[in-house]
């Protein structure tokens, strides 16, 4: 035993106190509140989406003349495919769902005030990565929502000015959907874009290890309530009880609500009735009510404004630093978003 | 290897009993310029060579070749009727519709447009209850001569994109992109 012992302490040269203390960073008690576990739950579903991603692309073909058969098949004859392709498809909605979510916990709470400016910046570009990860997974069906959804969104890219045109050609592979798209949609959902973000995901746990996490006090806490306790065991239970849920309602979601397959692309018809995925509703609904470059310059200034709100939150705070703006600004936008959401939603055009 | 095995205790050994330790002052400056002067070389050196490697790679990202196009036969001018619609699908899918609008048999009788709005790309249908192009991605009409009268192309003044056509011996042709290989 000892023998073994040394052999792989000379091999994995580090103690049992080393690695304590390396994962016993202090949580701070409000952490045992749900609410504000909800940063680890789109890392542990992204976890799973590449399980499943990797599984689904054995079988999946990134061709026009193959595609929509591959998921077809993937569907109904690969045995468990209709679970693991609906697992797989609600994992992604929840996990832009609970990104969302962690993200206006953050917003609410002014978690991304100074010093953690940088983080929120990191914590917007996953946002953005997510959703794009999103729009390509649902563009690989090759149904009439991926094919005009796709078309759609490489216009809108086409709006952006001085760079549209570069963007939208490097997207299709030329001016109009072709041969060559597909494989682009392909490499960057399950390429470039999951090791974007596990960078990112990276960077983002560095920033929290290195500021800590911001700490907050409730009024009904007993005030002799210890400040924090540790990672490991109590949050990694936390974690733990998180993810087994996680199963329990993806395995549900994907049995009881299995993953839909609409009529295959046709380039020559767009269906009368088209729209996204719930996620976009808010841009697809903003895009009715402008012109295409009105619409895409908006939609860039929030985007912008999102990126630059800690700064600008915090220029508004050293002017007056009781101000509650900040709040404001967010419940305005949450139901701006639901607004249109719901307007989208209930409506057929 | 058994050789170079066996001498090579030795040879470190005369290494680090030959060697000095603290060089004089004027070599270690000469040193230190010389291993500055080749690190920022090989900085520069794979600077370049990375943005290189990048540019070849947005090249070969970005697609190349236009479109080509070609003159494609639609119909005998003396067979279409005026106020006839004939619907024309490309070698691409692209569907068109061409419409006579006139009587004097000339090209200015013709209208060719293109079905895909300018908005942002979606297919648009023609509504003959409601005399117009409808495209059902973001609600945008168009009037039968092409022109956006409702929706985000109506607020950006954009109309449906127009084919060149042409009449040859009594023959209409239409200008469209074709595949750029062909069989």
């Amino acid at each position: 035993m000892n023998a073994v012992e040394t052999w792989i302490k000379n091999r994995i040269p580090i103690s049992g106190e080393q690695i304590r203390e390396f994962t016993n960073e202090p949580v701070p008690n409000h952490i045992k509140r749900w609410w504000f576990a909800l940063g680890g739950t789109p890392a542990m579903l992204f976890g799973g989406q590449i399980f499943t991603g990797i599984l689904l692309a054995i079988y999946y073909q990134p061709t026009q003349a193959a595609a929509y058969e591959s998921v077809r098949r993937i569907s109904e004859d690969i045995n468990f495919g209709w679970y693991l392709r609906g697992m797989h498809k609600w994992g992604a909605t929840l996990m832009i769902a609970t990104v969302i979510l962690h993200q206006m916990r953050v917003f609410f709470t002014g978690a991304y005030r100074a010093p953690r400016e940088l983080n929120w910046v990191i914590g917007m570009c996953l946002l953005i990565c997510t959703l794009i990860t999103g729009f390509t997974g649902y563009s690989l069906v090759y149904e009439q929502l991926s094919y005009w959804g796709a078309t759609v969104g490489a216009n809108i890219a086409d709006n952006v000015p001085f760079i549209g045109g570069f963007m939208k050609q490097m997207l299709l592979a030329g001016t109009v959907y072709n041969e060559n798209t597909l494989s682009r949609f392909y490499i960057l959902h399950a390429a470039v874009l999951p090791v974007v973000i596990i960078l990112l995901i990276a960077v983002h746990i560095v920033f929290i290890r290195l500021h800590g996490v911001s700490e907050m006090r409730f009024e009904d806490e007993a005030k002799d309530t210890p400040r924090s306790f540790n990672f490991f065991p109590d949050h990694l239970y936390t974690e733990l009880i998180i993810g087994l849920s996680l199963l329990i309602i993806l395995t549900t979601l994907a049995v009881a609500v299995p993953a839909h397959l609409g009529p295959p692309a046709d380039p020559l018809t767009t269906p009368e009735i088209i729209k996204p995925e719930w996620f976009f509703y808010v841009a697809f609904r903003w895009l009715k009510l402008f012109s295409g470059t009105a619409a895409v310059i908006s939609m860039g200034v929030v985007v912008v404004t999102m990126f630059a709100w800690p700064w600008i939150d915090g220029a508004i705070r050293k002017r007056n630093p009781n101000s509650e703006l900040s709040v404001y600004v967010g419940i305005a936008a949450v139901l701006a978003i639901v607004g249109l959401t719901v307007w989208e939603a209930v409506v057929a055009h | 290897m058994l050789a170079l095995l066996a001498h090579s205790q030795p040879i470190k050994a005369d290494i680090m009993t030959n060697s000095d330790p603290t060089p004089a002052p004027e070599e270690m400056d000469r040193r230190t310029v010389l291993t500055g002067l080749a690190g920022i070389g090989m900085a520069l050196g794979l600077t370049g060579t990375a943005a290189g490697l990048a540019g070849i790679a947005g090249q070969f990202l970005y697609p190349s070749g236009g479109r080509p196009t070609a003159w494609v036969f639609v119909a005998i001018v003396s067979e279409v009727a005026p106020g006839a619609a004939l619907p024309f699908v490309s070698a691409l899918g692209e569907q068109i519709a061409i419409a006579r609008q006139g009587e004097m048999g000339t090209v200015e009788d013709f209208i060719a447009l293109s079905s895909t709005c300018p908005h942002l790309g979606c297919q648009v249908h023609w509504e003959s209850v409601n005399n117009r192009f409808f495209c059902p991605c973001h609600n945008g009409a168009f009037d039968p001569s092409g022109v956006a009268t409702e929706g985000p192309p109506a607020k950006a003044k954009q109309s449906l994109s127009r084919y060149p056509l042409k009449i040859e011996d009594g023959l209409l042709f239409i200008e469209v992109p074709v595949p750029t290989q062909v069989g």
